[in-house]
Order: C-alpha cells, then sequence, then structure tokens
C-alpha cells in the first residue's frame, strides 16, 4: 500500500482523528469526557437512524429526498393520535406504519414506474410535507396532550455503572445493528451492493431489481419515521417541520463514509463515521463558541476535502 | 534609545495582554440560544443583549439552530457541559424541557427572552398581551365615542393572541352603546391577509348602512390589513371606520402612516427585551433571586404621529 492509497482509505478516519484531537486540546476539561461523548451520541441520534436508514437505498445508488419530511410527518401523525387518546404504542406504530407506506411508495415510483429517485423523492418531500401541514393544521403540538411517557423516553436512560446511557443511544445503535446485519451479513445486502455496482449485470444474473427497490425504499422509509419520532419524543412536541434538516445531514454523511471504502460504495458502519464527524464538530465547535454559520462552511469544506481526496488518489490510479 | 522605547512597548504589550487574559478569564460566559436568529425581532433581541453584555464586559456566545428545536436542546447541553455561567433562550420552553432539565440539574440558571413562562426558567422577558390589547381596545373605544358596533378579529388557538381577545371584550363590554358585531377567528394558513379580507368583505355586504361598522379590532396586524383592503374594495373607505391591528409589523406601519382607516397598532420594544433580558441576567449573577416569573416590557402605541419612525 502506498501513502496514496493510505490516505485514500483512511484520509477521511485520520481527518475525524485530528479533529478529535484538536478539540481534546482546545476544551481539555470538557470534550473528551464520557458524559460530552454520551451527549453527542445522544443529540445524533436521529441523524444516525435517517443516515442509517439512507444508506440503505445509496447502496443501489439510489437516494432518498424525502426522509426529512417523513421525519416530521410520522412526528406530527403520533402527536395527532395522542390528541386523540391513543396508547402510546399504537400512535407510535401507525406513525412507523406511515413511515412504511411512505418508502413504499417511494419505492413504487422509482422501482416499478422508474422515475429518477431524485424527482420522484423530490416529489413525495413537498407531498409528505404538505401532508404533516395538513394533519397538523400548521400547528405545533406540544403541551398536556403529549404523554408525558413518551417524552421522558428522550431523557432517560439506562444505567450503567455511573454512567446513564441515554435510550436515544440505545435506539440509534440498535438500528445502525440491524443495518449493519442486513447489509453486511444477507444474502439481501450482497445483492443490494451488486445491484448498485452493476444494475444490468445483476438484473440479468437474476435478481429481483424491483422488489428489491421497494423493500430499500421502504426500510428508509420505516427508519425516518423513527427518527421522527426521536426528534417528537425529544422535544416532547411535534411540528411540521422539524425534521427538515436530517435530509441534507444525512446524505453528507453517508458521502464522507463512503470515502472510507475501498469501491467507494457507501458501508452503514462508515455512515456512522460520517454523522459523527458532524456532531463532533457541531458539538466541539459551539463549546468554542464558534459562529454556527461558520460551521456551516467547515462542513462543506470537509466533504469536500474528503471527496477531493479519493477522487485525486482514484484518478492518479487509472 | 530605540532599544528602550522597544522595550517599553513590550513591556506594555505583556501588560495589555496580561489585563486581557485576566479579564477574561473573570468574564461571565453566557449563551444566548435561538432558533430564530433569522427572524428581524430576533435580531433586535440580541443585539440589544449584546450591547449591554459588551458593557459588563461578559463573554456572550450567541447559537442559531436555524429553525431546528431539538439542536436547541444539544446545544444547552454543550453550554452545560462548558458549565457556563447562564444561558439565555428564545424558543419555546415546553419543547426545550429536556436541555433546561439538564441546566437546572447542573444549577446553571436559564433565561427566556420572548420565550414563555416555565418553572425551569428563572424569569421569561416579554410584552404584556394584555397590555397591548388594552391599548388598542381602548384607542377604538375613545375613537368611537363609546358607541357604534365593532368587527373583532381573534385566534384563540394560539394563548398570546388569546389574551387579547380577552382584554378588547372586556374593554368594549364596559361600554353599553359598543356593540360586538362578529368575532372572526381567519383561516391564518396563508399568512392571515386574505382569509380575513374574504370574511370582511362578507361582513360588509352583510352590513351595507353606512356607520353600521364603526371600528374593526384586530389581534394582529394581518387581518387588519385584509379588513383595510375589504373596506377599500367596497369603496367605504370614506365612512369613518377605524381599524387597529398589534405587532405594527412594517407593512401596518406603512398604512397607519397614510393616515387612512388603519389607524393604530401597538409596537414591542424588542431592544427593551433584549437589554431587561441582559439586567435579569446581571442581577442573577449578582446573587440576586428574581421572584417575578414574568418581566414585562412596556409597548409602544404607534399612530399616524409616530408610525413613521
Amino acid at each position: 500500500m502506498t501513502i496514496l492509497t493510505l490516505l485514500r482509505r483512511f484520509g477521511t478516519l485520520i481527518g475525524f482523528v485530528v479533529i478529535v484531537c484538536y478539540f481534546w486540546a482546545q476544551l481539555p476539561d470538557t470534550f473528551m469526557t464520557a458524559r460530552n461523548w454520551l451527549n453527542i451520541t445522544q443529540q445524533l441520534s436521529m441523524l444516525i437512524v435517517v443516515a442509517a436508514g439512507m444508506t440503505i437505498v445509496m447502496v443501489m445508488n439510489d437516494f432518498d429526498l424525502s426522509v426529512g419530511s417523513m421525519a416530521s410527518l410520522s412526528g406530527i401523525v403520533a402527536a395527532m393520535l395522542f390528541s386523540f387518546g391513543y396508547p402510546i404504542w399504537l400512535a407510535v406504530g401507525i406513525a412507523l406504519l406511515v413511515g412504511l407506506l411512505g418508502g413504499l411508495f417511494n419505492g413504487v415510483l422509482v422501482g416499478l414506474i422508474g422515475i429518477l429517485p431524485f424527482v420522484a423523492t423530490l416529489a413525495t418531500l413537498t407531498m409528505f410535507s404538505g401532508a404533516a401541514f395538513v394533519v397538523s393544521g400548521g400547528k405545533t403540538i406540544s403541551g398536556r396532550v403529549i404523554p408525558e411517557a413518551f417524552g421522558n423516553f428522550a431523557r432517560q436512560g439506562i444505567e450503567i455503572g455511573p454512567l446513564t446511557v441515554p435510550n436515544l443511544t440505545i435506539v440509534a445503535l440498535a438500528v445502525v445493528a440491524l443495518v449493519w446485519v442486513l447489509l453486511e451479513q444477507t444474502t439481501f445486502g450482497r445483492r443490494l451492493y451488486a445491484i448498485g455496482g452493476n444494475l444490468e449485470a445483476a438484473h440479468l444474473s437474476g435478481v429481483p431489481v424491483r422488489r428489491f427497490k421497494l423493500i430499500a425504499f421502504s426500510l428508509t422509509g420505516l427508519s425516518a419515521a423513527l427518527a421522527g419520532l426521536l426528534y417528537a419524543s425529544r422535544v416532547a412536541s411535534a411540528n411540521p417541520t422539524q425534521g427538515s434538516g436530517l435530509m441534507l445531514n444525512a446524505i453528507a454523511a453517508v458521502f464522507l463514509g463512503m470515502t472510507m471504502s475501498g469501491q467507494g460504495e457507501p458501508r452503514v458502519l462508515a455512515t456512522v463515521l460520517g454523522v459523527l464527524i458532524l456532531g463532533v464538530l457541531d458539538n466541539g465547535l459551539t463549546q468554542m463558541a464558534v459562529d454556527s454559520y461558520v460551521r456551516q462552511i467547515l462542513v462543506g469544506a470537509i466533504i469536500l476535502i474528503a471527496v477531493s481526496f479519493s477522487s485525486i488518489s482514484k484518478a492518479k490510479r487509472s | 534609545m530605540l532599544k528602550r522605547i522597544l522595550r517599553s512597548m513590550a513591556f506594555v504589550a505583556v501588560a495589555a495582554a496580561a489585563t486581557l487574559t485576566a479579564s477574561a478569564a473573570l468574564a461571565a460566559k453566557v449563551a444566548v440560544i435561538t432558533p430564530y436568529l433569522a427572524q428581524p425581532g430576533t435580531q433586535f433581541y440580541v443585539e440589544a443583549f449584546q450591547g449591554v453584555a459588551g458593557d459588563k464586559g461578559w463573554d456572550v456566545n450567541v447559537i442559531d439552530t436555524q429553525g431546528d428545536v431539538a439542536a436547541v436542546i444539544s446545544r444547552i447541553e454543550d453550554m452545560v457541559t462548558q458549565n457556563v455561567d447562564a444561558i439565555v433562550i428564545n424558543v419555546d420552553p415546553a419543547q426545550v424541557q429536556a436541555g433546561l432539565q439538564v441546566a437546572a440539574d447542573a444549577g446553571i440558571p436559564v433565561f427566556g427572552m420572548d420565550a414563555g413562562a416555565d418553572p425551569l426558567l428563572v424569569t421569561n422577558v416579554t410584552s404584556n398581551g394584555y397590555q397591548m390589547a388594552a391599548e388598542t381596545s381602548t384607542y377604538v373605544a375613545d375613537r368611537i365615542g363609546g358607541t357604534g358596533n365593532v368587527v373583532m378579529f381573534i385566534f384563540d388557538a394560539f394563548p398570546p393572541v388569546q389574551v387579547r381577545g380577552v382584554i378588547a371584550r372586556a374593554v368594549f363590554g364596559n361600554y353599553p352603546d359598543i356593540t360586538i358585531l362578529d368575532q372572526v377567528t381567519p383561516d391564518v394558513s396563508d399568512g392571515g391577509i386574505a382569509d380575513s379580507r374574504a370574511k370582511m368583505e362578507a361582513i360588509l355586504a352583510a352590513n351595507p348602512e353606512p356607520g353600521s361598522i364603526a371600528a374593526v379590532w384586530a389581534a394582529w396586524d394581518q387581518p387588519a390589513l385584509g379588513a383595510l383592503q375589504a373596506i377599500a374594495d367596497a369603496g367605504r373607505s370614506d365612512e369613518g371606520i377605524v381599524i387597529t391591528g398589534i405587532d405594527a409589523n412594517p407593512q401596518a406601519r406603512d398604512e397607519i402612516a397614510k393616515g387612512g382607516n388603519f389607524e393604530a397598532s401597538v409596537a414591542q420594544d424588542f431592544h427593551g427585551i433584549g437589554a431587561a433580558t441582559a439586567d435579569a441576567v446581571a442581577r442573577v449573577l449578582d446573587g440576586e433571586t428574581i421572584k417575578q416569573r414574568v418581566i414585562y416590557v412596556p409597548t409602544k402605541l404607534i399612530t399616524v404621529a409616530n408610525a413613521g419612525e
């Protein structure tokens, strides 16, 4: 392995370590503490869930722009059902079902009808967002209609020794584990990668591409809905736009992760590292009192640097 | 000679640096966290807050989460990790309870800057909705000489606006010759102007006699603007129908300045709210306990006399 291939393969990882070390040096007392890292994972839990789901469709070279508005919609659906007096498990179940069906709808548009994912999910982005506004009447649903236990879920955790691991962190880790098993340990996952590698070849070798797209988009929708519920629990309320920031960050995280894999394909653990880079920047720069707008510029620059590294070294190889 | 000058300059520089570091070490660290920094009102609060904070030598960190309420919780957690001396929020406290609890557990005081009252906030600094409604409803009652039919535009689903309606009803109810002709809740999904206009057109059609409507009292500016358009469109601008709004947004100020039917609105003192929040923070940092759960900052009636200011 030459230095260049090392950089290409591990450049983003090295970058992450550099960022962490920098914050550690700048914030010696507060950054590298168990408490702060648990905070970061809790803060990132929603993005991790969305990004893990996004990884599934991006493995097939597709992507889903509607995840943010699906997250908003699922939160709104659950909150409205709470206001009608539904028990938590049922309201949450129905909200997740909405996510699954919304994702399936995306899958039909992309897999069966054959619309480009950019166009199809751009259209469903506005549809889901509109539905969230219609269902909620444009209002933020908060206060007494949200069951206390639902809001408490995001505030509590499991005590392990002196530390409390937040419930949100545990859910995020569970989702990552499930997606990892699905993508890396099953035939289904390997075939998804086959579709991403060469759609025609996969089709000709008998992979049921359409069915795979339906399932993959459904799972992405489901994870978006789950993220929306985590968000709603964290803020103990639901607002028709609250998930909108998740989509671009999720795609950014997957792209950051893709720079770390051999063939430039998405891997869910790499996606998690991508999310961590974004979240650590947020946490560290906030603690250092750096302007929140500067952080946005930095994030964009870091994505460009990471992707440039892998592109340049690829070009040299060919 | 040159050496000596250089040496004394170096000494001054070192001394200055030392003073700076010392004052930085002593400076109170205050974080202002809001999802709404892009909104004009919020910018005014924050500027005024920073003005006072600058005088006090605080180290202020303004954090904008750009509409993301969950991120407000995250940033509160980060600020608690940093062990700041005080946190100021400008968001519905009910939605950031998780963060407020973390701050409370760490003993860090959190202040609301037009945020809403909450047991976990030291205090909330805002305008008094009751007072704003009293200003405009008494303006209407005085202006029509305590007699005539009044149309009210209200919005009881939104608590800060609901309190305004309560006061206006009480004021009008106290005049035996004032009749509340209708209490309209407009559809606000398009901003409130268009639907208020449609509702007002219907009311005008139902009351065609000149003088049958003496005034329109609106709980905020958009319905007042809609009513103004409806009255102009119906060719009834010269009947002397008095219109008032609340908030004094730029469009309302323009109309008031023209000297037409839209006669008055009430402006919140955004600078005053920012400065008063900083004062509240200063009091608590000095060890005082603030008993007031809400601190009200006076508002200002806007009429043709001062609409252009």
